[in-house]
C-alpha cells in the first residue's frame, strides 16, 4: 500500500524531471543547432541580394552578422528580438536605426545562449558587423552598463553611431523575466574608405 | 548430480557477474547520477545570481545621455516673432538671440525653419548698442566676406537658404558669456481655403533621411569647402543624392523641452488686420490672449514664452458672408508696380466621377510615435469613404516600396476591409526611401480605366533631403495621375509637399496632431471628389508678368491666387477677368480695381520670391541651370531677398576678438519635434527558461531517485522471502 504510493511519487518526479530536461534541452539545443542553418542563409543573402529564410517555415531571417574576436564569437543576426526569434539567434531590436545612421541598433540575445559572452566583454573589445549588402562596420565597445529597464526607456535615436548589445541581468540568475538588462555600448569607429566604398556587387 | 552441481558452479560464477551488475546498477549509477544532479543543481543555485563586485549597478537616463554624447551644448537660442498681419499678407520679424555660455570665443551655427513661401527681404547684426545691416550679395561673395570677417576677429553673421524652407545662420565672434542677436524679416502670404485663413510659422526641424551613397571626405564637399565649418556642424554625411547632407542635417538637442523650461524659448507677439471684425481665432497649438482695439486684434502666448518644439499655425474667419470673393492688393515700389489678385471661383455642385486612389503611406522611422497613429487613422478614414465604383491600393513604404495588390482592384467592402487590416499592421522603421514608392505610385497607371480619375494620396512628414530628385520624378511620370499630399507631424517638411503638390497638380493637406485628422481628411476627401474648375486662364487689362504661369485645377473652397508686376498701375475701373471650367461649364468673372490708393506693403517681395521659386522649378522641367542662376541672381539682388544664391551678410568693422584667442565653431541645437523624439521602445527580453528547467529537473530527478530507493528499502522483506525460497528450492536437490 505505502509502496504503491512511494512507487507513483517517484514516477511523477520522475516524468516532471524528464520533462523539464527535455525542455531545457531542447532550448540548448536549438539555440546551439539554428545558427548553422542560419548561417547559410546568412550566405545566400549576401550572394543573391535578397532575404532568405533559414527554413522554409521560419518567419524570421538573418539581416547581419555579428563578429567579436575578443571573445571568439561570430553569430548571425536575425531580423526580430521576439521570443521565437531570440530561440534561434540574436535578433536586431525593431526600433533601430539602419545600420551606419546615427543612433542605435539594439542586438538583443539570451544571456544563457548566445549572448552567454556577455560577461567577458571588456570596454575597447572591438566588434565587427556586416550588413546584408556585404559592408563591414567596425565599433568599439564604449562603455558597459546595467540598467533597470523598467526606468530606463530604450532611445534609438540620437548622432552617435551607436550599437547596443543587450542581454538580461543578473547573467547567470534563474528566473527568467527580470527587469535589469547589461547593455554594451559600441560606438562605430571613424568612418573608413572601405566601408564607405564596399558596397559589393556579387555576380552568381 | 554431476550435472547439477556443474550448473551449480557455473551459476555461481554468472552470479558474481549479476552481483556486480546489480553493484553497478544500484550502487554506482545512482551515485553517479545524484553526484551528477547535484553539480547541476549547484551549477544552477540562485545562490549565485548576485552582481559581480566590479560591476556597479546603475539605473536612471543613462541611455540617453550617451546617446546625446555631448554636455551642455555652448550656444543656446531663442527667438522673438513679430508678426504684423494686414489682408493677405504677413511680415515677420524674427530675432534670433544667441548666448554664449562657455568660457570661450565661439562661432554659432544654427539651422532654422522659414516657412516655404517667406522672402526675407532684410537682416540685422545687433550686439549690445551696435547694430549692423546686412547686405544681400551673392553666396560665394557672402562666405569669402564672413570668412574674412571671421578670421580678422569680428562679430559677423551669414544667413544662407540651403532650402526654400531651410536656412544656417553663422555668428562668428560671440564673446564668453556674451550674447548676439540676429533680426530677420520676411513677407509671408496669409493661406486663404474654403472661407479660412490661416498662417504657420515653423519652429524646429524634422531631422531628413539622407538617402544615396555616402560621399568619401572632401569628395562632393569641394565647391562648399569655402565654409567648411561642416566640421561637425550636420550630423549626416554627404551623400550622391544629397551632397549637402551636412548642412541641412541641424543638431538637435538630447532631451525634449517643455513650455515651462524651454531649451528654445520663443516668444510671439502678433498684430492682427483684416479691416473686418473676426468670427473667430484659433491658434491650434499654442495658447495666445487676444486683445481687440476695433478692428485690429493683438495675440501674444498666455505663458509668454514657449517651447520651440512645434509650428504655430494660427487660423481665423471674418464674420459669415463678409467673406471677400475677390481682391486686389497693389504696391508700388522703386517705380515698379506689383499686385496681389485672388478670386473665388464659383461653387457649383460637383459631379462625381469613377476615381483610381492610390494610397502612399510613409513607414519610415521618422514617423515613429504619433505621426504614424496619424498617418495610421487618416488612411483609415480615407479607406472608410470609398464608394464601391472607386479602385484602390495601398503602397507603403520604408527602405524600400510595398503594395497591396499589385494593380489597382475595385473598392468591395471586402478589399476595403483587406486593406484596413494591412494599413493597421503597419509600423515606422528604417529610412526614407521615397522614389521608389513614388515611381511605383505613379508608373503602374493601367491604360484600361483611362476614363478614370486617377489619384495618388501621399501620406509622410517628408523627412527627406533629395527633394530635387523626387520634383523631376513626379514631373516625368505623372501622366494623367493628380498627387495630393498629407503632411504629417509637428514639424513637417511643408516646402517639399507643397511643391510636390503643385507639380503633382493636387493640393496639400498638414495634419498636426491627432484632433484634426478627421476634418482635414474629409475636408481633403470632399475636395478631391470632383475639381471645381480647371482651365483657369486670366485676363488682364495690360501686359504684365504674372506668376504661376500655368493655374492648377481648383478644389472645393481654392482660390485662385496670382501674384503680378505691371508695367504701370491699374487704372481705377478697369478689369480683370477670369475664365475656367467648373462643372462642365464654361465661367468667367470678373475683378474690378478700386479707385483706393492703398499700397500694401509686401506684395512686391511676395512677387519676387514667386518668380524666383518659379524659375527654380523650371530646373525640374530640364531648364538650363546658368541661366536660371542669373536669372533668379537679378532678381534677388533687384529685390534684396535671400535666395540659393544670395545670402545675407552683416560685418561689424570693430574688431572683438584678440588675435591670440581662439575661436571654436559649435552647432546651435534644435529642439526635437514634439511627439516624435524620443521615441522610446521597450527592452528586449533576453533570457530562456533553460536555466530555471535545468534546475526544476536536477530537483525532480533527485527526488526520484530518493523516492525510489526508499521503495526499494521498503520491498526489502519480500525479496528476502524470495532468497529463502530459492535456498529451500536447493535443498530439495
Amino acid at each position: 500500500m505505502f509502496s504503491a504510493v512511494t512507487r507513483c511519487a517517484a514516477c511523477v518526479c520522475l516524468c516532471l524531471g524528464l520533462y523539464h530536461l527535455q525542455y531545457a534541452l531542447l532550448i540548448e539545443a536549438k539555440a546551439a543547432m539554428a545558427p548553422f542553418l542560419i548561417e547559410r542563409a546568412w550566405q545566400q543573402t549576401l550572394v543573391s541580394g535578397v532575404t532568405s529564410r533559414p527554413w522554409p517555415w521560419a518567419d524570421t531571417w538573418p539581416v547581419a552578422q555579428l563578429e567579436i574576436p575578443a571573445v571568439d564569437v561570430r553569430l548571425p543576426i536575425l531580423a526580430s528580438t521576439s521570443g521565437e526569434a531570440l530561440a534561434f539567434a540574436p535578433g536586431l531590436h525593431a526600433g533601430s536605426v539602419l545600420w551606419g545612421e546615427p543612433g542605435s541598433a539594439v542586438i538583443g540575445g539570451h544571456r544563457d545562449t548566445h549572448f552567454d559572452f556577455m560577461a567577458d566583454l571588456v570596454v575597447n573589445d572591438r566588434l565587427q558587423i556586416q550588413d546584408s549588402l556585404g559592408r563591414q562596420l567596425r565599433y568599439r565597445i564604449a562603455e558597459l552598463h546595467v540598467i533597470d529597464s523598467a526606468h530606463t526607456p530604450l532611445v534609438t535615436e540620437g548622432n552617435e553611431h551607436q550599437v547596443l548589445l543587450v542581454t538580461c541581468y543578473p547573467l547567470d540568475a534563474l528566473h527568467a523575466g527580470g527587469s535589469l538588462r547589461y547593455v554594451a555600448v559600441a560606438e562605430m569607429e571613424p568612418l573608413q574608405p572601405t566601408f564607405l566604398a564596399s558596397r559589393r556587387s556579387f555576380k552568381l | 548430480m554431476s550435472f547439477a552441481h556443474h550448473f551449480y558452479a557455473r551459476t555461481r560464477s554468472s552470479s558474481q557477474w549479476r552481483v556486480a551488475g546489480m553493484w553497478y546498477c544500484f550502487r554506482l549509477l545512482p551515485g553517479a547520477i545524484v553526484a551528477g544532479l547535484l553539480v547541476l543543481l549547484l551549477s544552477a543555485s540562485p545562490a549565485r545570481a548576485v552582481a559581480p563586485d566590479h560591476m556597479p549597478l546603475q539605473t536612471g537616463g543613462l541611455l540617453l545621455e550617451t546617446a546625446a554624447g555631448e554636455s551642455h551644448p555652448a550656444v543656446m537660442q531663442s527667438s522673438n516673432f513679430d508678426v504684423s498681419i494686414s489682408g493677405m499678407v504677413a511680415v515677420v520679424t524674427l530675432t534670433q538671440h544667441f548666448a554664449n555660455e562657455s568660457s570661450d570665443w565661439v562661432e554659432g551655427v544654427y539651422s532654422f525653419p522659414l516657412p516655404d513661401e517667406a522672402a526675407v527681404r532684410s537682416m540685422e547684426l545687433i550686439a549690445g548698442e551696435r547694430r549692423i545691416v546686412g547686405r544681400v550679395r551673392e553666396r560665394q561673395l557672402a562666405q569669402q566676406q564672413y570668412r574674412q570677417a571671421r578670421e580678422e576677429g569680428k562679430r559677423a553673421s551669414l544667413v544662407e537658404q540651403q532650402r526654400p524652407n531651410l536656412f544656417t545662420n553663422r555668428i562668428s565672434n560671440i564673446a564668453p558669456g556674451e550674447s548676439v542677436s540676429v533680426r530677420l524679416e520676411y513677407v509671408q502670404p496669409v493661406l486663404y481655403r474654403q472661407g479660412e485663413f490661416s498662417l504657420r510659422l515653423p519652429t524646429t526641424l524634422t531631422p531628413r533621411y539622407m538617402p544615396g551613397r555616402v560621399l568619401e571626405e572632401g569628395a562632393g564637399n569641394s565647391k562648399r569647402e569655402i565654409l567648411s565649418i561642416n566640421d561637425g556642424s550636420g550630423w549626416a554625411q554627404s551623400t550622391d543624392q544629397v551632397p549637402d547632407a551636412a548642412l541641412i542635417s541641424p543638431f538637435l538637442h538630447a532631451s525634449q523641452g517643455s513650455d515651462t523650461s524651454p531649451l528654445n524659448a520663443m516668444t510671439l507677439q502678433v498684430s492682427l488686420d483684416m479691416g473686418l471684425p473676426l468670427a473667430d481665432f484659433t491658434s491650434l497649438y499654442h495658447e495666445v490672449a487676444i486683445a481687440r482695439q476695433q478692428f485690429t486684434y493683438q495675440i501674444n502666448l498666455v505663458d509668454g514664452r514657449a517651447e520651440m518644439d512645434r509650428d504655430v499655425l494660427l487660423s481665423w474667419r471674418v464674420a459669415s458672408g463678409s467673406e471677400p470673393q475677390a481682391a486686389w492688393l497693389s504696391e508700388t515700389r522703386n517705380g515698379k508696380h506689383y499686385g496681389l489678385l485672388m478670386i473665388v471661383p464659383p461653387e457649383t455642385a460637383p459631379v462625381p466621377v469613377p476615381r483610381e486612389l492610390v494610397f502612399v503611406i510613409d513607414t519610415s522611422g521618422s514617423m515613429a510615435g504619433d505621426s504614424i497613429r496619424q498617418a495610421k487613422s487618416s488612411l483609415r478614414r480615407a479607406l472608410r469613404r470609398l464608394s464601391s465604383d472607386d479602385q484602390l491600393n495601398v503602397i507603403a513604404f520604408d527602405s524600400r516600396a510595398r503594395r497591396l495588390y499589385p494593380q489597382a482592384m475595385p473598392a468591395s467592402q471586402q478589399r476595403i476591409a483587406q486593406a484596413l487590416s494591412y494599413v493597421d499592421r503597419l509600423e515606422a522603421s528604417g529610412g526614407t526611401e521615397m522614389l521608389a514608392a513614388l515611381q511605383m505610385a505613379l508608373s503602374d497607371q493601367s491604360e484600361l480605366h483611362s476614363d478614370r480619375l486617377r489619384q495618388v494620396v501621399f501620406v509622410t512628414d517628408g523627412a527627406v533631403g533629395n527633394e530635387q530628385t523626387l520634383f523631376e520624378a513626379i514631373n516625368q511620370s505623372l501622366g494623367q495621375s493628380r498627387l495630393f499630399t498629407v503632411g504629417i507631424g509637428s514639424a513637417p517638411n511643408s516646402w517639399f509637399m507643397r511643391a510636390s503638390a503643385e507639380l503633382g497638380r493636387g493640393t496639400h493637406t498638414h495634419i498636426g496632431s491627432a484632433g484634426e485628422v478627421a476634418e482635414r481628411m474629409d475636408a481633403l476627401f470632399d475636395a478631391m471628389a470632383a475639381p471645381v474648375a480647371t482651365d483657369i486662364d486670366i485676363q488682364w487689362p495690360a501686359e504684365v508678368d504674372s506668376a504661376p504661369a500655368r493655374i492648377p485645377d481648383l478644389y472645393h473652397g481654392d482660390p485662385v491666387q496670382v501674384v503680378a508686376r505691371l508695367p504701370q498701375p491699374l487704372a481705377p475701373g478697369s478689369a480683370i477677368t477670369l475664365r475656367g471650367v467648373t462643372g462642365g461649364q464654361a465661367w468667367e468673372r470678373a475683378v474690378t480695381v478700386s479707385a483706393s490708393r492703398d499700397s500694401h506693403e509686401g506684395v512686391a517681395s511676395l512677387w519676387a520670391r514667386r518668380k524666383i521659386r518659379e524659375l527654380l522649378d523650371g530646373r525640374a522641367q530640364g531648364a538650363d541651370q546658368a541661366s536660371v542662376k542669373s536669372s533668379v541672381l537679378a532678381l534677388a539682388l533687384e529685390h534684396q531677398l535671400l535666395s540659393p544664391y544670395t545670402s545675407f551678410v552683416a560685418v561689424d568693422e570693430t574688431p572683438v576678438r584678440e588675435p591670440g584667442s581662439t575661436l571654436t565653431s559649435r552647432p546651435v541645437p534644435n529642439t526635437a519635434p514634439r511627439g516624435q523624439a524620443p521615441q522610446t521602445y521597450a527592452w528586449p527580453s533576453t533570457a530562456t527558461s533553460a536555466p530555471l528547467s535545468i534546475y526544476l529537473a536536477s530537483v525532480f530527478l533527485l527526488s526520484a531517485i530518493l523516492v525510489w530507493r526508499l521503495a526499494r528499502d521498503e520491498v526489502t522483506p519480500a525479496a528476502d522471502v524470495c532468497a529463502s525460497r530459492s535456498r529451500m528450492a536447493q535443498t530439495h536437490v
